[in-house]
């Protein structure tokens, strides 16, 4: 029954606009089948609004998480790679029996960098929306939300009780600036009201009730995995997959300290002995993470494993007794070629792993053997990813049939998968972990270059399946691997926040997560300001500069890319399209800079030195004066009689045409036109020569250049 | 690399099928040159070239992407050979392939690398540079002066059409009210001529 209910979360066909235009996830026809996600309201409220009939709530159950009103929630979108946060202002069930809720978005920094004007930021900080217009608020079907989201408001406003260190270290994000959505800038302090919601719920203090909710998911999950110890296999596994990530991350962080401290199978063994080191093995993930942000839901993934771990003690050595079992399998799978020893480990593991769970947990003794033995089998590490394709899959068949179909739902969720990935993809929740777990293991373990990369390399495929791109392939290093880790580790931590019917879900968003990419701009879903709005309050404010002599064949990132390197400012550029007149020996085009200084610098710095691009074009700036268009713009030829323009505009008003046509050689009409295309050719051969006669002039100068570029 | 290379060789073929249109009416909207350009190719899509530099009176450009290569070529010799006329007589319209610099979103150039570099004072160079930099800064008033000048023939044009059009209007009035008035009866009468008035 449990499977089933994860089958039923797995496809989160969610679809959020920020623009206001949400598309229902039709609950009933995806779940329908098997049974309705789990759904409960809490408190009402009260009725009314325009209609009578419409309920509002203060609280409601989802997929076995609780929300109450001014939660923060992470809303999944399809095809957007991170989640949008947001903050529940109201909820409400309609006539026709449809949940919607008022959603108060949070912006990422990226969502809003072309507004941040130079603003440093925290790396896992918010801006809640304020002011007035599109983006700040948005009505949502409530079954987009995607789960629960730890914000804390860490402003020093008076009204705002400032979180304390703990809840501060829960935080997976933190705010205390806002972002006017109308004037679009940052803005420190706030009103009374945001939103029609009173302040008092925006800052702390209801938020600072989520830490207990998560809590209770932890007691949920360990109960869960209570159940594991006594009860049937399939649930067993179930479970341990869900509390498997969650051990996992103290296991990680003890593979960090390993590579400081070199002392693998004995650590490892610690690791597993010891539940209690997390807190410190914490603090030094902590800082020997790359990527901070992660590294807070690490810690903070791990408090909560630890918290489970204080709680039921026998639940954490049901929970190490399947990493054990996860780290012994993975292990196995690359040994079963050559170490005979490990070999019957292997072969009990690959078959009869359910079964074994137990014998496994006794075997934690053992444990240190195989993890040396492991260290031993490095050099087959090359074998493991050949290996595991199949090996794991079969593991995963043998140890857990009716798991199966859980599994299969990644696949179906990721078309793209190809079809190697897509087995491992399968089996992803576990190797995944264990695999960068591995990897990490080995890395400490130094083996020889090509080796690490291999095996990077797997989890490369792992993440590729997961839709993952460049930024992971391009960077196997140690590095990414702990930076990927604590991703995995925030996924776990995200799973552990909820009941295990929603994980994969959730992990399908992180996958996501990973895939974004820094340097783009994600306000996308802020029109964008189009460019002439933006050039000519650039141009009020002094910021625009207008650069000629580049290559025509510029594109505008090209011409940003080239500032960036003669001035180390960034800039946002336009090359001015060519048109039939345009120069075909210089090209223009307009800058702007994020401050006016800067913009008489590059000016004067263009003045007084030369800095010389390819093809020998000394680069040329000025102040930028565009030209905007006239209300009535004048265009001459045209003509119509007077008498009869009234008459004309009259029909093209009712027909709504406007009319074209050839013209025929045998009406005044055409006399006139052939007038206009002398003209027109008198002009072309006018541009003509003065272009012809000004490349004479430059290819002259530019001969005397001694040596080009 | 690759997927750069393929934007860019898609980025190729889209010019290819594109015609710039100039000397547009500021009265056309995309709408028009939709419906003008409907009998002879399907219009994909109309993108009109702002004026960011030039003198503001200047004639509206446009692209328009038509569906093949083909159809692009053959709309472009059908509006050279006869004045096409859109949202307004005279001036005919004029098309030209579209070039690449023409195009906004125009991707990188795949393997291109971009060098450049400051200039000692002492570089030989140095003074070179500094004449470019005149000669592109005259180049470009030179530019505008010549726009500026075309602007005016063509007003110089557009004047001596108007009158001349007044002069064939006033004509083709009298004509045309030569019966109503009276005109055409007195005439005849004086020359012993019968006209029936039908």
């Amino acid at each position: 029954m449990t499977l089933q209910h994860c089958d039923s979360s797995q496809l989160p066909e969610l679809k959020i606009t920020r623009k206001g235009i949400p598309t229902h996830r039709n609950m009933a026809a995806e779940a329908g089948e098997d049974e309705v996600l789990e759904f409960k309201w809490g408190k009402q409220r009260g009725v009314g609004g325009r209609k009578k009939g419409v309920r509002f709530y203060e609280s409601f159950t989802f997929d076995g998480v609780y929300y109450a009103l001014f939660d923060s929630v992470f809303l999944f979108k399809e095809g957007e790679s991170v989640p949008y946060i947001g903050k529940l202002v109201k909820i409400w069930e309609t006539p026709d029996k449809s949940k919607k809720v008022k959603i108060l978005w949070y912006f990422r920094p990226s969502e809003i960098r072309n507004f941040l004007e130079g603003t440093v930021t925290q790396y896992n900080e918010l801006f809640l929306a304020s002011g007035e217009g599109p983006g700040l608020t948005n009505v949502c079907p409530l079954e987009s939300i995607a789960g629960k989201c730890n914000v804390v408001c860490i402003s020093n406003d008076s009204r705002n009780p400032y979180p304390s260190d703990k809840e501060l270290q829960m935080a997976e994000f933190v705010f205390y600036r806002f972002f006017d959505v109308g004037k679009r800038m940052i803005v420190d302090k706030i009103d009374d009201m945001i939103a029609g919601v009173e302040v008092k719920n925006i800052f702390n203090n209801l938020d600072s009730q989520k830490p207990v909710g998560l809590v209770k998911h932890d007691l949920e999950r360990k109960e869960v995995s209570g159940n594991v110890t006594t009860s049937n296999e399939v649930v067993a596994l179930m479970s341990q997959k869900t509390s498997q990530p969650l051990i996992v991350k103290p296991d990680s962080k003890s593979c960090d300290s390993l590579v400081r401290e070199n002392a693998v199978s004995q650590l490892m063994l610690g690791k597993t002995h010891i539940p209690s080191v997390g807190v410190k093995e914490n603090g030094v993930s902590k800082a020997s993470l790359v990527k901070a942000k992660s590294s807070t839901k690490l810690s903070y993934g791990s408090g909560a494993g630890l918290e489970m771990r204080n709680m039921a003690k026998t639940d954490v050595e049901c929970g190490n007794g399947s990493i054990e079992k996860n780290n012994l399998r993975d292990r196995a799978d690359s040994k079963k070629d050559d170490l005979n020893d490990v070999g019957v480990l292997d072969g009990q593991n690959s078959k009869g792993i359910v079964g074994e769970k137990v014998l496994e947990k006794d075997k934690r003794g053992g444990f240190s053997k195989v993890s040396s033995a492991k260290v031993n089998s490095n050099t087959q590490n090359r074998r493991l990813i050949t290996y595991d394709d199949d090996d794991d899959d079969n593991n995963l068949k043998s140890v857990a049939p009716s798991s199966k179909d859980k599994y299969k739902h990644p696949r179906a969720k990721d078309s793209c998968v190809e079809e190697g990935p897509s087995k491992k993809l399968k089996i992803d929740k576990k190797p995944t972990n264990n695999l960068f777990e591995l990897c990490k293991k080995d890395s400490c373990v130094e083996e020889g270059p090509s080796e690490k990369l291999k095996i990077v390399k797997k989890p490369t495929n792992l993440s590729k399946s997961w839709k993952e791109d460049s930024r992971v392939e391009e960077g196997p290093s140690k590095k990414f691997k702990i930076d990927k880790k604590p991703t995995n580790l925030t996924k776990s931590c995200k799973e552990s926040s909820s009941v295990p019917s929603n994980m994969e879900h959730k992990l399908d968003f992180h996958a996501k997560e990973v895939t974004r990419k820094p340097d783009v701009d994600k306000s996308k879903w802020f029109k964008a300001v189009p460019w002439e709005e933006k050039m000519k309050n650039a141009y009020e404010l002094g910021k625009l500069v207008l650069l000629e002599n580049l290559d025509p064949s510029l594109s505008s990132s090209e011409v940003q890319d080239i500032i960036m390197d003669g001035f180390k400012e960034s800039c946002t550029a336009k090359m001015i399209q060519k048109t039939a007149y345009s120069s075909p020996h210089s090209g223009q085009a307009f800058v702007i800079f994020r401050r006016k200084e800067t913009a008489e610098l590059v000016i004067r710095k263009l003045e007084e030195g030369c800095f010389l691009m390819s093809n020998g074009r000394p680069l040329v700036g000025s102040i930028g004066v565009p030209c905007f268009p006239e209300k009535k713009p004048i265009f001459h030829g045209h003509h119509v009689v007077d008498q009869l323009r009234l008459m004309q505009m009259q029909r093209e008003m009712k027909d709504a045409v406007s009319t074209s046509h050839c013209s025929q050689p045998n009406n005044i009409e055409y006399d006139m036109a052939i007038e206009w295309c002398v003209l027109q050719e008198r002009g072309d051969k006018l541009w003509k020569m003065l272009y012809q006669q000004q490349g004479e002039e430059l290819s002259r100068l530019k001969v005397k250049l001694k040596s080009q570029i | 690399m690759g997927s750069s290379a393929e934007e860019y060789a898609a980025f190729e073929q889209r010019v290819g099928r594109t015609v710039y249109f100039d000397n547009l009416s500021p009265q056309v909207t995309e709408s028009v040159l939709r419906t003008a350009l409907d009998q002879f190719a399907t219009v994909k899509s109309v993108k009109f070239l702002p004026n960011y530099i030039g003198p503001s009176n200047l004639p509206q450009c446009a692209l328009v992407e038509l569906d093949s290569a083909k159809k692009a070529k053959e709309v472009i010799s059908m509006i050279g050979q006869y004045p096409f006329m859109m949202s307004g007589m005279p001036r005919p319209v004029r098309a030209r392939h579209a070039e690449m610099e023409m195009f906004d979103d125009r991707p990188r150039k795949p393997n291109r690398k971009i060098k450049c570099s400051w200039l000692e004072p002492s570089d030989p160079n140095f003074q070179v540079a500094k004449e470019l930099k005149n000669l592109t800064r005259k180049h470009s008033l030179e530019i505008q002066f010549v726009h500026k000048l075309q602007l005016e023939e063509e007003e110089k044009l557009a004047k001596q059409q108007e009158d001349t059009l007044k002069v064939h209007y006033k004509k083709f009035k009298m004509i045309d009210g030569i019966m109503a008035d009276k005109t055409a009866h007195r005439l005849a009468r004086k020359y012993n001529l019968r006209i029936t008035d039908e």
